[in-house]
């Protein structure tokens, strides 16, 4: 057996009266990649943030190579030789990325009180091309770079000093194939050196694939510890959740028709630097999925689609009926395009979803305002009952509909969003990454309500980075390359990720 | 199983504390209000609550109240406007010169400038996307700059009718009538939802459906009619016109709208509420500093320290940790 090299006792955390770690007292080998896994919320996160001097500890004690390990800051724990990736943006804007991948080691480059830039520019610049990451350049600014790029950064930022522990904090959602793969070498090389990869992650296949052991965490308590070779994915999540998730996960039909009737039409549709001359029709009842690389465009076609685009060329129309011929309504704005029932979620929820320092009445207000008026007049009363029906009806995790919707979880958010568009009772729903870093009970809600939409007549463009989702929901898939369509597969069985991948590589 | 309850119950109780800290919060400001008024009026021996007082200190609300209606939509969409005093001016003497013809046109034609002058700071402030603070110091200099070059030749008389016209009971009726106003709007029309929103977050508000740029032009626009509707008040009050009419007013509305609870940053948690409250406790404080410190020489200096701490005790922090 390998030495223990990182030890937690009877770890506890308390944010106010929530009890979000107990008692959790686990075992990490040296060299080995430990996956921890939960649902939102479960307390992986807070766990690792008081491994790393983020949050202090409410009670218990870490060991690292039997002594106790006592740290305040994330710098001070990175000098004791643990560090973090995390989830949200861990760099800083306004400093380079030389200065990013410094932070808090600047006295190293210190001539006096001058600041010998030059060296930490070679050194960094050494440095990023040792992990292949060339095209990185040392001595720009931070916020040249995309959410991906940074993430790069961060993960050199982490690993480059050689720490024994590196706590990877579901950084692969942020990530392109490319990317993820060039986070599994480091991880790999880590633990070759004999240290410890903890692995946090909701994409369970993934964890099972890198991971040597996988520790689940339910509501803060430690479910256990397996071998990643001993187990499956269904019996990780029946771990996680605590019960026998619902079979059907994703859709199981195969083989049904898409109807004849086209609901949009999207003709040359262009955005600078984004998209390309798009051209694509939705048919009633049909999920479309949309795939490809996380730069390639698909984003921007479901905002583009919405009217949120800037600098859109190109028509999108509503088409009423089988009549190819008749005129359609174009949408052009958003304003327009939620007047005739389209939906949009987006990529990015916090910023373009929801209004986070809004309450989630007024958020799932919004888009009907218009509808719920009263010859131009809103009642107070109706809103409210509004709200309270479509927060229910999607579950919504919440004290009232007057609670901001900064206070809610990533998946609550989510189904805030779907609550709003329920509500205006949208016929085209563009869903963009929808169930991106959500837990698997919610994500197994928002499948079935999908499905359920479908079966009524609602028509749904998905898109997503994540395969397996657009194999198991879409009746059909468009993937996108450079922002163009590279291909296009109908629903079935046999189809799956390598016949993607292939399309958009 | 016994678990599971006791995590419900937490949950329950952290959602109703945390409702408890928000209606305590909303009330501070009005707590503000009562406790100057208690305390000013022990210090002064109850002078400050004598009828004849309270007739004097409402004199002063009229105009601050209405210009800080338009100033409160605009704070709500994250704005600030430094121009109303300068607006005021201008479209004071606008009134004077129409008011020798005829009263309502004087009104009308008022609030028409107002609106072109509220329009000329949305448009810079929304088309050239700048910052709404530079865009109105600006403009507060370049409306000052016109009042005094049209009062060169001394200031610019109002019609006597207009005079005649100074009556409180008219004047609390104006101010109530164009408050009703303001309230309708914002509360049984999508304009407060979209205040609030496009305050909260803009682009979020953007792919909610809401319009920010023309709402935030419209907006500019309907705090420059207001303020010339208010000019029509302070015109009966004045009589006429100096190049120097309505300075300060910026500062007054603004304070008087921190006072009042108003986070700085505007967004969801504006209520119509803070413009009354705030408006009324500027004004008490305003007249009762006077009679408690007689010196004009430290007026200034206490006003300075009394604002900051009436402000530092009421003011919502939470509001101002909203990331925007």
């Amino acid at each position: 057996m390998s030495e223990i090299i990182l030890r937690s006792e009877k770890v506890n955390k308390h944010f106010g009266i929530t009890h979000a770690v107990k008692d959790v007292s686990l075992e990490f080998e040296s060299g080995e990649i430990h996956g921890l896994i939960g649902e939102n919320g479960s307390g992986k996160s807070t766990f690792c943030s008081m491994l790393c001097g983020i949050y202090p500890v409410s009670s218990g004690k870490f060991f690292l190579e039997g002594k106790e390990l006592k740290v305040r800051t994330q710098v001070d724990a990175n000098h004791q030789g643990v560090s973090i990736v995390v989830q949200e943006m861990g760099t800083l804007p306004g400093l380079s990325v030389a200065e990013n991948i410094f932070l808090g080691e600047e006295e190293r480059f210190m001539h006096g009180p001058v600041k010998d830039s030059a060296a930490m520019n070679r050194e960094a610049q050494a440095l990023l091309d040792k992990y292949g990451f060339k095209f990185i350049r040392a001595e720009s600014m931070i916020e040249n770079y995309s959410f991906e790029v940074r993430k790069l950064v961060e993960i050199v930022k982490a690993t480059y000093f050689g720490p024994k522990v590196v706590v990877i904090d579901e950084t692969t959602t942020a990530l392109s194939q490319a990317g993820r793969e060039a986070l599994f070498r480091v991880m790999d090389a880590i633990k070759k050196q004999g240290n410890l990869v903890i692995f946090i992650s909701h994409d369970l296949d993934e964890v099972l694939e890198h991971t040597d052991r996988i520790s689940v965490l339910r509501d803060g308590e430690l479910m256990g510890t397996v071998k990643s070779g001993s187990v499956s994915v269904d019996e990780l999540k029946l771990m996680m959740v605590g019960r026998e998730l619902d079979k059907h996960y994703y859709r199981t039909d195969y083989g049904e028709p898409i109807s004849d009737e086209v609901v949009l039409e999207v003709k040359n549709l262009s955005v600078p630097g984004e998209i390309d001359n798009i051209s694509f029709s939705l048919h009633k009842g049909e999920i479309l999925g949309f795939g490809g690389l996380s730069e390639c465009g698909m984003h921007e076609v479901g905002k583009a689609i919405f009217g949120g685009s800037f600098d859109r060329k190109g028509t999108v129309t509503l088409r009423d009926g089988l009549d190819g011929s008749s005129e359609g309504i174009a949408i052009n704005s958003i304003p327009k395009a939620i007047k005739h029932g389209v939906a949009y979620a987006s990529k990015d929820r916090d910023n373009e979803s929801v209004v986070l320092a809004d309450s989630i009445l007024d958020n799932i207000c919004l888009p009907s305002l218009d509808d719920l008026a009263n010859h131009g007049l809103l009642n107070n009363g109706t809103l409210r009952r509004f709200a309270q029906k479509y927060a229910e009806l999607m579950s919504v995790k919440m004290r009232d509909i007057d609670q901001y919707v900064s206070d809610l979880s990533g998946g609550n958010k989510q189904k805030v969003v779907l609550a709003r568009w329920l509500g205006k009772d949208s016929d085209i729903l563009v869903l963009d990454s929808p169930t991106r870093g959500i837990d698997v009970k919610v994500k197994a809600d928002i499948y079935n309500l999908m499905s359920e939409l479908k079966k009524k007549g609602k028509s749904i463009i998905m898109i997503s980075e994540e395969l397996l989702e657009l194999l198991g929901m879409s009746d059909r898939i468009l993937i996108m390359k450079d922002g163009k369509i590279n291909g296009e597969f109908l629903r079935s069985p046999e189809l799956d990720e390598k016949d993607l991948i292939a399309k958009m590589i | 199983m016994s678990k599971k309850q006791a995590d419900i119950t937490d949950e329950a109780l952290l959602g109703q504390k945390q409702k408890h800290h928000a209606i305590i919060r909303n009330l501070m400001p009005l707590f503000g209000l009562i406790g100057i008024v208690v305390i000013f009026s022990i210090l002064t021996g109850g002078k400050i609550i004598d009828p004849n007082n309270i007739s004097l200190m409402l004199s002063q609300v009229y105009v601050l109240m209405i210009s800080s209606m338009g100033v409160f939509m605009i704070m709500t969409v994250g704005g600030l406007d430094f121009s109303q005093g300068s607006i005021l001016g201008l479209t004071s003497i606008v009134f004077c010169w129409v008011s020798q013809s005829n009263i309502v046109l004087g009104v009308l034609a008022a609030v028409a400038a107002g609106a072109a002058m509220g329009a000329f700071n949305g448009f810079f402030h929304v088309k050239f996307k700048i910052a709404s603070f530079i865009v109105t110091i600006c403009t507060m200099y370049f409306f000052r700059g016109l009042c005094k070059y049209i009062t060169t030749n001394g200031p610019v008389p109002a019609s006597l009718n207009v005079i005649a016209l100074n009556e409180t009971w008219f004047k609390v009726l104006l101010t109530l009538v164009v408050l009703a106003i303001g309230f309708f709007f914002i509360h049984f029309t999508r304009l407060g939802y979209d205040l609030r929103a496009i305050g909260a977050g803009e682009t979020a508000a953007r792919f909610s459906g809401s319009r920010p740029d023309l709402v935030k032009f419209s907006v500019y626009m309907a705090a420059g009619a207001i303020t010339g509707f208010a000019s029509f008040i302070n015109v009966i009050k004045v009589g006429s016109i100096t190049g120097t009419a309505g300075t300060q007013l910026e500062t007054q509305i603004l304070i008087s709208l921190v006072l009042g609870g108003m986070p700085i940053s505007g967004g969801a948690k504006a209520r119509f509420s803070n413009i009354i409250i705030g408006t009324l406790t500027y004004c008490v404080l305003e007249k009762s500093l006077p009679m408690v410190f007689p010196i004009s020489a430290t007026q200034q200096l206490v006003k300075g320290i009394i604002f900051l701490a009436v402000v530092a005790l009421t003011i919502d922090r939470e509001s101002l940790r909203v990331i925007k």
